[in-house]
């Protein structure tokens, strides 16, 4: 594809743009370590909430979409859409928590929560573990994802464009810390939202329009035995397994960058970031809205296009059905086809920035301050964070350079802490968790998950399979290798943690009353002389955010295929979700005070 | 931030005025354009 000289300008004059903004902050960010890392604590809820949304959308989301779309149809997004419930409950019971905190980084929490040398280990081993290996291969992830689609669009001629984005996005990082990244990410989301929203009208023009799409995809599912369009997978006589995993165990047990159970890396950064407890709440909120109702539908509208305009499409390998969503920029006309290629920069360069910038407060605020280089002045750690973050993004580019595919990394990584959500969910409700309870979750996680790497096909496996089969279950083996983890690192954690002493009672009273998080704190609250109760509007809270989340999507999906009755059905009762739910938020003490 | 707004609103109403091939298509840059303006003007006013 050749762009017209229009097309380019306007993507030079976008750069020029987002530059600019991000370099505007950069003597602000410049004064300590809590303007680099955390926006001097001063960020209203709908800025946090936007560079969260801006950070999950990047730019190889919506080909993955896309990928999911074709081969399942609507309904295969529930791979992802699960971990709404998970993002509703760090709303609820996590959110003003992480902001109570005050901590800087989500790995500082362990010196504040737990005691003695486990602790020390854990904070410098979980500093490097995220700061190094994790940021480097999703940074290589997604800089391999924007070589791919700028190859799809443009062949090897755009790679030079794509180097001067990358370079000029870790310029005004490294010098604007988290100030540059979230008001970039204001502008990063809009550019991209509008880009996504403008190709689907293309693509739907291009399938005939939307009776003419829903008609045709209908056809083409009648002719696979596949329904594209449901939003509920093909239940039949067995329950696909993958599916009950992904509703009723994924979202609360793996630890997914971005959907992380009770938040965590860059969002727990932005929650911290907030001006305070509720402001991190409704900016979660607005993150978790933003995130599953608003993003998906333009992408699933392309891609369902792409069923109709690319016969034969719906049979072809996952790396060429992921690549019709950039074939479909072929259709756009000259002059707005600069603007959808610049909303794919746009959410590239969002993804990045966030990965170095978190990955420096890490490598900082966890390793070298703690352990290298104790009471030095805020110039000086300032300075490290900016050398810091270039490292990474020079660590990342090689990677992404030196590896052909790091999907496999990338599943691995994703493996290794697969069973260890349970106990970030309890270490703030349960007193007894310790340093070793997670040590032990870790440790079981990554060792379960690489022997089922090494031997898939063993009698734990099998026989497992054969029980779930019994049960009515259509067994897949992610869903079965899923389980096995859960199971066997819920069992070590809470046989260590039994095993082992509680933390100091001086730390975790300290805990208690700075974070004040109710539920099991028995002892340590009659130590207090005054005990924070979990209260139930929490509950009925995250019950009505997930109703709302659901009723929303689901209307704005039945409102664009022109079903309007049911349509408007499904929005008015997301509508009074949303409002039962800006009730309990608005009278709840975030403060807990 | 605002000035961002502005400067991707600006030109996006003119392209969709002058390059769209379709009416969906220029309703829809159009509309996008004016969502960028006024959200760039709600950040204005919300920084002063």
């Amino acid at each position: 594809m050749k762009l017209a000289v229009v097309d380019w300008l306007f993507i030079g004059w976008y750069f020029v743009l987002s530059i600019a903004i991000g370099l505007t902050y950069s003597k602000r960010a410049g004064k300590s370590i809590s303007e680099y890392f955390l926006s001097g604590r001063s960020l209203p809820w709908w800025l946090l909430g936007t560079s969260m949304v801006a950070t999950s959308f990047s730019s190889d989301t919506p080909l993955a979409v896309t990928g999911i779309v074709v081969k399942d149809g609507v309904a295969g997004n529930w791979l992802w859409w699960n971990f709404m419930l998970g993002g509703a409950l760090t709303v609820l019971f996590f959110a003003h928590l992480w902001r109570r905190a005050e901590v800087v980084t989500e790995v500082e929490f362990i010196a504040i929560r737990y005691s003695g040398r486990p602790a020390r280990f854990l904070r410098g081993f979980k500093a490097l573990y995220l700061g190094v290996p994790v940021s480097c291969i999703t940074f290589g992830w997604v800089t391999l994802a924007m070589v791919r689609i700028i190859q799809t669009v443009f062949g090897t001629s755009g790679i030079a464009a794509l180097a001067i984005c990358l370079g000029l996005t870790i310029f005004y990082t490294t010098l604007s810390g988290l100030w540059g990244v979230v008001a970039t990410d204001m502008l990063l989301f809009a550019v991209a939202m509008a880009g996504s929203i403008i190709l689907s009208v293309v693509s739907v023009e291009k399938a005939g329009g939307i009776g003419a799409l829903v008609d045709a995809v209908k056809a083409a599912g009648a002719a696979n035995g596949k329904d594209y369009l449901s939003v509920i997978p093909p239940l039949g006589q067995a329950l696909p397994l993958a599916f009950f995993v992904a509703l009723f165990v994924q979202w609360w047990a793996v630890y997914y960058p971005g959907a992380e159970p009770g938040g965590g890396g860059w969002s727990a950064q932005r929650m911290l970031a907030a001006k305070d407890p509720r402001h991190a709440v409704k900016g979660t909120l607005w993150f978790t809205v933003a995130n599953y109702v608003i993003r998906p539908w333009p992408w699933i509208l392309t891609a369902l296009a792409a069923i109709v305009v690319f016969p034969g499409l719906t049979g072809a390998a996952p790396g060429e059905t992921e690549a019709a969503y950039p074939r479909m920029i072929a259709f756009v006309p000259k002059g707005i086809a600069g603007i959808i290629i610049a909303s794919l920069f746009a959410a590239f360069m969002s993804t990045i920035e966030s990965i170095v910038n978190l990955s420096g407060s890490f490598l900082l605020n966890d390793f070298y301050r703690p352990f290298i280089k104790k009471d030095a002045s805020e110039k000086h750690y300032v300075a490290v964070s900016r050398v810091l973050v270039l490292v990474i993004a020079v660590l990342g580019a090689a990677f992404s350079y030196v590896l052909g595919s790091v999907k496999m990394g990338w599943q691995l990584v994703m493996e290794l802490s697969a069973g260890i959500g349970l106990v970030l969910l309890l270490r703030w409700y349960w007193w007894r968790v310790n340093a070793w309870s997670e040590i032990a979750a870790l440790s079981a996680s990554a060792g379960t998950a690489i022997t089922l790497k090494l031997v898939p096909d063993n009698p734990v496996v099998r026989g497992l399979g054969r029980a779930l089969e019994r049960a009515g279950f259509a067994v897949d083996a992610w869903g079965v290798g899923i389980l096995l983890i859960v199971a066997v690192t819920t069992v070590a954690w809470v046989t260590a943690t039994f095993l082992t002493k509680p933390d100091d009672e001086a730390k975790l009273l300290a805990f208690y009353r700075k974070v004040r998080p109710g539920g099991a704190w028995g002892p340590i609250a009659k130590l207090n002389g005054r005990s924070y109760k979990l209260q139930a509007a929490p509950f009925a809270g995250w019950a009505l955010a997930v109703v709302m989340i659901f009723f929303l999507l689901f209307g704005l999906g039945r409102i664009i295929f022109m079903d309007w009755g049911r349509g408007a059905a499904y929005l008015a009762a997301g509508g009074l979700a949303a409002f039962g739910l800006s009730r309990i938020i608005a009278r709840m003490d975030w403060e807990g005070r | 931030m605002a000035l961002g707004f502005w400067g991707v609103g600006l030109p996006l109403s003119v392209f969709g005025i002058l390059f769209c091939e379709t009416r969906a298509q220029r309703v829809t840059v159009i509309a996008l354009a004016a969502v960028f303006l006024a959200v760039g003007a709600l950040i204005g006013r919300a920084k002063r």
